[in-house]
């Protein structure tokens, strides 16, 4: 290609940092790089200090691991949370979804993944060690599993359930089955069998 | 004029991975028998209320219509024909699962018919599901998968003359293909293995995985056969599988 024709090499080098984030695919990374260089000095800078100063401001919670500004988060230091029953879940995003609900009154701990074992991620990965941490230095009568129900998730809950297996608290999971709205035809085989086995009185 | 390709295929397969791609869909990996294997993109599949859902699990056997375009093949419709549902309550059998669905991806070829290797892994997942030793059904696994891909192992006469192999401690070469008698041996790379390994590697060629899952192997003899196996994966896969390890490790008591 002809040097004239070429992409700049900042932008290029842009394309290339974008392309890296998580959904981004090559044409998305290449329509917000330019996007970014036609916006304003101000927004563009504005960006890029958001980016700064979020990397900069955020840690990792030393109790629960999930992202927080203070630490520890603003739910470990909660004294009107039950820090006796602990929620796993595999990504900070997923304690807002629980939170929105309003339910649970109870404390979390982040995994920041799951086990997916042809992906390489193995239990070494994963925040596993620092749960058992919490379950042997406290009080913790309940560990609820709220990992997403897809196969990599029952082996995340199975690995849990054998690790914390020699330690008093109970561990659970969330109910799994048909979710509200749902065309009872097109369940799966494993979603119909979930369901029935969960099955509550009335 | 050139017949053109149908646009659409109607297949049983089993869905060996699945990763996320874009906004909310899935780009499945599957071993089907007559296409081999062969990769489809299931659209807006991580949404919680999606149909499809449930159908494309990993480790899950489904029929599929599959519509094929200029770009990506695209999941139209799914529906499970074998979920292997008690195999994914057992950490050991899932990992087992998993390892056997990882060596199938690595050594299947793509849009090429694999009757064989799609029999194998089925009879595999439906005795892990049926409760067989996983061990046993990832060693038998290895063993035809290598018989399968055009890698057989040769256990019963030498993999370099042919010739008979009398009862005693054997020289096992994996890059050679299998055992070595003293004549061929001589600077080849190899391990020794015992009579009752060479056994147990002969026993798994004339039985079915759950007759093979059901033996009882001495630890000593397992790891073995375990080692054997591993090298001659190695020397046809460049790659570790992933899920080796971890399979290693749920199975360490």
């Amino acid at each position: 290609m002809p040097e004239s024709l070429a992409t700049p090499e900042p932008i290029q080098r842009l394309i290339e940092a974008l392309h890296r984030l998580p959904g981004i695919g090559p044409k998305s990374a290449q329509r917000l790089a330019y996007h970014i260089v036609r916006t304003s000095p101000q927004e563009a800078e504005g960006l890029a200090r958001a980016v700064i100063e979020a990397r900069e401001r955020i840690r990792y919670c030393s109790v629960c691991v999930n992202l927080t500004e203070r630490d520890p988060c603003a739910v470990c230091a909660d004294p009107r949370r039950d820090a006796s029953t602990i929620c796993v879940v595999e990504q900070p995003l997923d304690v807002l979804a629980i939170e929105r609900a309003g339910v649970y009154r109870g404390v979390y701990h982040v995994l920041h993944g799951i086990l997916n074992p042809m992906e390489g991620v193995g239990p070494e990965h994963l925040h596993i060690d620092a749960l058992v941490a919490r379950v042997k230095s406290g009080n913790v009568r309940e560990v609820i599993m709220a990992t997403n129900p897809s196969l990599e998730g029952e082996a995340t809950v199975m690995y849990v359930q054998r690790v914390l297996a020699p330690y008093p608290p109970r561990v659970t999971r969330l109910a799994r089955g048909l979710p509200s709205g749902a065309d009872l035809e097109y369940a799966d085989t494993m979603t119909l069998a979930r369901a029935l086995e969960g099955r509550q009185e009335l | 004029m050139a017949a053109r390709p149908p646009r659409s295929l109607a297949t049983e397969g089993i869905v060996l991975r699945r990763r996320p791609s874009g906004e909310a869909d899935a780009t499945l990996v599957l071993l089907t028998p007559g296409e081999g294997r062969l990769d489809a993109v299931a659209r807006g599949v991580r949404k919680p209320q999606a149909r499809l859902r449930g159908h494309i699990e990993p480790v899950t056997r489904s029929r599929f219509l599959i519509a094929r375009g200029r770009g990506r093949d695209v999941v139209a419709q799914a529906v499970t024909l074998d979920a292997y549902l008690r195999l994914k309550t057992s950490l050991q059998a899932l990992a087992a699962a998993i390892y056997c669905c990882e060596l199938a991806e690595r050594l299947s070829a793509v849009h090429a018919p694999q009757h064989e290797l799609y029999a194998l892994l089925t009879d595999t997942l439906a005795a892990l599901d049926a409760g067989a030793n996983p061990e046993g059904s990832a060693r038998y696994f290895e063993l035809h998968l290598l018989a399968v891909s055009g890698y057989e192992l040769q256990v019963v006469a030498c993999a370099a003359c042919g010739a008979d192999l009398p009862e005693a401690e054997a020289f096992f070469a994996a890059g050679a293909g299998g055992i070595l008698c003293r004549g061929c041996r001589a600077d080849t790379p190899g391990r020794l293995l015992s009579v009752r390994a060479q056994k147990v590697l002969r026993f798994a060629r004339r039985v079915t995985v759950a007759e093979f899952a059901a033996l009882r192997v001495p630890p000593e003899t397992a790891a073995e056969v375990r080692g054997a196996l591993a090298e001659a994966l190695r020397a046809v896969v460049d790659v570790e599988p992933r899920s080796g390890t971890f399979f290693e490790s749920v199975s360490r008591p």
